[in-house]
């Protein structure tokens, strides 16, 4: 059994990263994928609660497996959504740079 | 021995990984042969299992099971896929660095079609059951840039997808109402499943069978489901011999084969496997009699002959049932090899065939015997085994399968029609393979192009196959025989009647079906032959009158195609142009309200916004931050 600690620095790393490359890069694309990391750090936490549940009480405690799955089918429902998005932003201004779209204000 | 069984998807698999993540750019791993030919199986179940995930009190294992049926399924997959793969060599050779795709995908379908006869549980098997959906698709769709091909692959994809839906359907129903999806666990409790809560009915397991059966209609492109097959021929002709004739569309009788512990508690579910398989049997092989590519008569046949072995099941559940013999199911495995071997070879000389000529148009060939002499003498060989002759192996497997279904009908009427409609599709099947043989190699060169004899790569190959459909029949006579080798897979099921090799034979050809199943071949490739062979026939005729509007009804595939596309284009195309009225004024109308109101309240906020999105995401992680150093440290810090 992997101890918790592990996992929860290993999804902090894993949020980190999705977090740094939401902010720093500029391809549309690459940032709905680190979205997408920052999403499976949050569902690797709740996954290894779950599990540690286990460890301390000797039964599995199914909620925190039935988010992840919840989420999972979010997450692409949500690339689904994003995706067409990027392409009609595309199909409008030739550029998925998101520094460039920034009409989106006052 | 038998715990090493894990092994052999594993190879193919480092094969695909090494050739699709190598940075070669030389094509080093070309043939990709760097797999093992799978031994046979032993009579163990057993092998490493280990726990997938747990849901709730449920635990999914992946585990290994391996038989007779798996052996048989075995065999087959290793020979063609090694002897397709050393062919590949030379029919692939003009493709550039579309080859590397090429092999990569073909060894994944290798590998997962191992994985899918060795898995022990349903669950597992559909995982692998869909991945050779997806190699299916992906080598369909080879040449993507051909419009047709990619559409040809879309719709295999989406077709079998129906099937899938109702395989898993059944597999939810098992693991509500059975409470297990592991084979040993399922077909151990045979006559009566008890599941956690109680026995499952007659009725749910009837419906499970037939759901799990529909799984196999997709995938075995039986009526009413086999309409992508022949249009997956657009894919290279060594993926139709391989994944569209010798393996993959054969997974669905594999999966009926291998659920025949429930099956023949459901009769009803029996029956209905029967008359799909003779249906299919009968209109496939009426369909190809009028094809003139020479691709589709072989995918028409395939269906043709699927429907074949699905019959043979159905037929041969009743047998176990009702007389305890398993006739039919060792016929339907026993046609299921041959069919293997010589199906594989005919596509492959089908093969060899348009990379000389350049075309699939049968009208445009003629003539190529002297030019391709291994290929016409190869190909001739496979027509003939299909047909059904003896001593080659359709023969001795055929005879088998309708032995099976006419003595079954002495427990329900049906399967006398079902017997019937085998023994006119043996007659087709005879005539329609014969009419391509001699389109094909006799008579005049009906257009311009110099074929010549295709390089060894692929000859040899083709001369393997054919060896191997001249004698796989006789695994009938070795040992105690190929049915007694087969049954051992369901001995469980109740007691079989082994006959001596030397007995069987006798038995054989003093049964005057054997006779009236070869009379029909013999009599369709005289057909044939006086038809496309002899000259002076006005072939014309057919043309004229009810012959007339059946040939056309035949070319148009009874019309089954088109009644898909116009259930798709007027059906559901209709009722969502319908619902794209309600979207636009009801829902979009409800919409265009709120946004009215969000444009007034945004106008007067709009003054904090600058645009830049990823300026706001960084507002946030630093907000983040601040309000976690704010809980961690400032709060104790301050006494709370």
């Amino acid at each position: 059994m992997i101890p918790i600690e592990y996992w929860v620095i290993f999804s902090s790393l894993l949020f980190c990263i999705g977090a740094y490359g939401v902010i720093t890069r500029r391809n549309a694309i690459v940032v709905l994928m680190c979205i997408e990391i920052m999403l499976n750090a949050a569902n690797i936490n709740l996954v290894a609660f779950s599990a540690y549940h286990t460890t301390l009480h000797g039964v599995a405690d199914t909620s925190g497996q039935v988010f992840a799955l919840f989420s999972i089918a979010i997450a692409a429902a949500e690339v689904a959504v994003g995706l067409a998005i990027i392409l009609s932003v595309y199909r409008r201004y030739q550029t998925i740079d998101v520094d460039k779209i920034n009409i989106l204000r006052w | 021995m038998i715990e090493y069984a894990w092994l052999i998807p594993v190879f193919p698999f480092l094969a695909f990984l090494l050739i699709g993540l190598l940075p070669k750019r030389t094509l080093l791993w070309e043939n990709g042969a760097g797999y093992a030919i799978a031994g046979a199986g032993g009579a163990l179940v057993g092998g490493p299992e280990f726990t997938w995930l747990i849901i709730g009190d449920y635990e999914v294992t992946f585990g290994l099971w391996v038989d007779q049926l798996t052996a048989v399924m075995l065999v087959v997959i290793s020979v063609v896929g090694t002897l397709v793969v050393v062919y590949s060599g030379g029919y692939m050779h003009e493709e550039g660095v579309g080859r590397r795709r090429y092999y990569a995908e073909i060894m994944l379908f290798i590998s997962v079609m191992y994985g899918l006869v060795i898995s022990d549980n349903y669950l597992q098997m559909f995982i692998f059951w869909e991945l050779v959906g997806l190699c299916s698709y992906l080598l369909i769709g080879f040449w993507y840039e051909k419009p047709s091909a990619a559409s040809a692959a879309k719709r295999a994809f989406i077709v079998t997808r129906v099937g899938d839906i109702m395989f898993m359907a059944g597999i939810i129903i098992l693991l509500k109402y059975a409470g297990t999806l592991n084979f040993e666990e399922l077909f151990a409790q045979h006559p009566q499943i008890s599941a956690a809560g109680g026995p499952i009915s007659k009725e749910m397991l009837t419906l499970a069978t037939l759901m799990i059966f529909g799984g196999a209609v997709g995938k075995s492109a039986q009526f009413p489901l086999h309409e992508w097959l022949p249009d997956a021929m657009e894919g290279p002709t060594t993926v139709s011999a391989l994944i569209h004739a010798a393996t993959m569309v054969k997974a669905g009788v594999y999966l009926t084969a291998r659920s025949y512990p429930l099956l023949i508690q459901t009769p009803d579910s029996l029956l209905v496997v029967a008359i799909i398989g003779g249906v299919t049997a009968l209109l496939a092989a009426t369909v190809a009699l009028v094809a003139t590519d020479i691709k589709r008569v072989l995918a028409y046949s395939t269906i043709s002959q699927l429907g074949y072995m699905i019959l043979a099941l159905g037929a041969g559940g009743w047998l176990v049932i009702e007389g305890n013999e398993a006739g039919g199911y060792a016929a339907a495995m026993f046609h299921l090899m041959n069919h293997g071997f010589f199906k594989a070879l005919l596509f492959l000389c089908a093969g060899s065939v348009i990379h000389a000529v350049g075309t699939n148009d049968m009208r445009l060939m003629g003539g190529l015997k002297k030019h391709m002499p291994i290929t016409s003498i190869t190909m001739l060989i496979g027509a003939i085994a299909i047909a059904g002759i003896p001593p080659l192996s359709g023969f001795w497997s055929k005879d088998e399968v309708l032995a099976a279904v006419y003595s079954s009908g002495e427990f329900h009427a049906v399967f006398f029609v079902l017997w019937a409609m085998g023994v006119a599709t043996a007659f087709l099947t005879a005539f329609y393979m014969f009419r391509m043989w001699f389109m094909t190699f006799s008579g005049e060169q009906r257009s311009e192009y110099h074929a010549h004899e295709s390089p060894k790569l692929m000859t040899v190959p083709l001369m393997i196959l054919a060896v191997l459909a001249l004698t796989s029949g006789f695994a009938l006579f070795i040992g105690s025989g190929f049915d007694s080798f087969l049954e051992g897979s369901i001995e469980d099921l109740g007691h079989f009647e082994v006959l001596e090799p030397g007995e069987l034979a006798v038995e054989i050809f003093t049964d005057p079906l054997t006779y009236v199943s070869i009379a029909v071949a013999v009599v369709g490739i005289l057909i044939a032959y006086r038809i496309y062979f002899m000259a002076g026939f006005d072939r014309s005729v057919f043309g004229r009158g009810v012959s007339g509007w059946f040939q056309k009804t035949l070319e148009n595939r009874w019309y089954i195609s088109k009644f898909y596309d116009d259930f798709a284009y007027k059906g559901v195309y209709g009722l969502s142009l319908e619902a794209d009225l309600f979207d636009r004024y009801v829902i979009d109308g409800i919409v265009n309200g709120f946004s009215y109101l969000g444009a007034n309240t945004g106008n007067v906020m709009r003054k904090a916004q600058s645009g830049n999105v990823q300026r706001y995401a960084s507002l946030i992680v630093l907000g983040m931050v601040l309000l976690i150093v704010f809980m961690l440290y400032i709060l104790p810090w301050g006494g709370w």
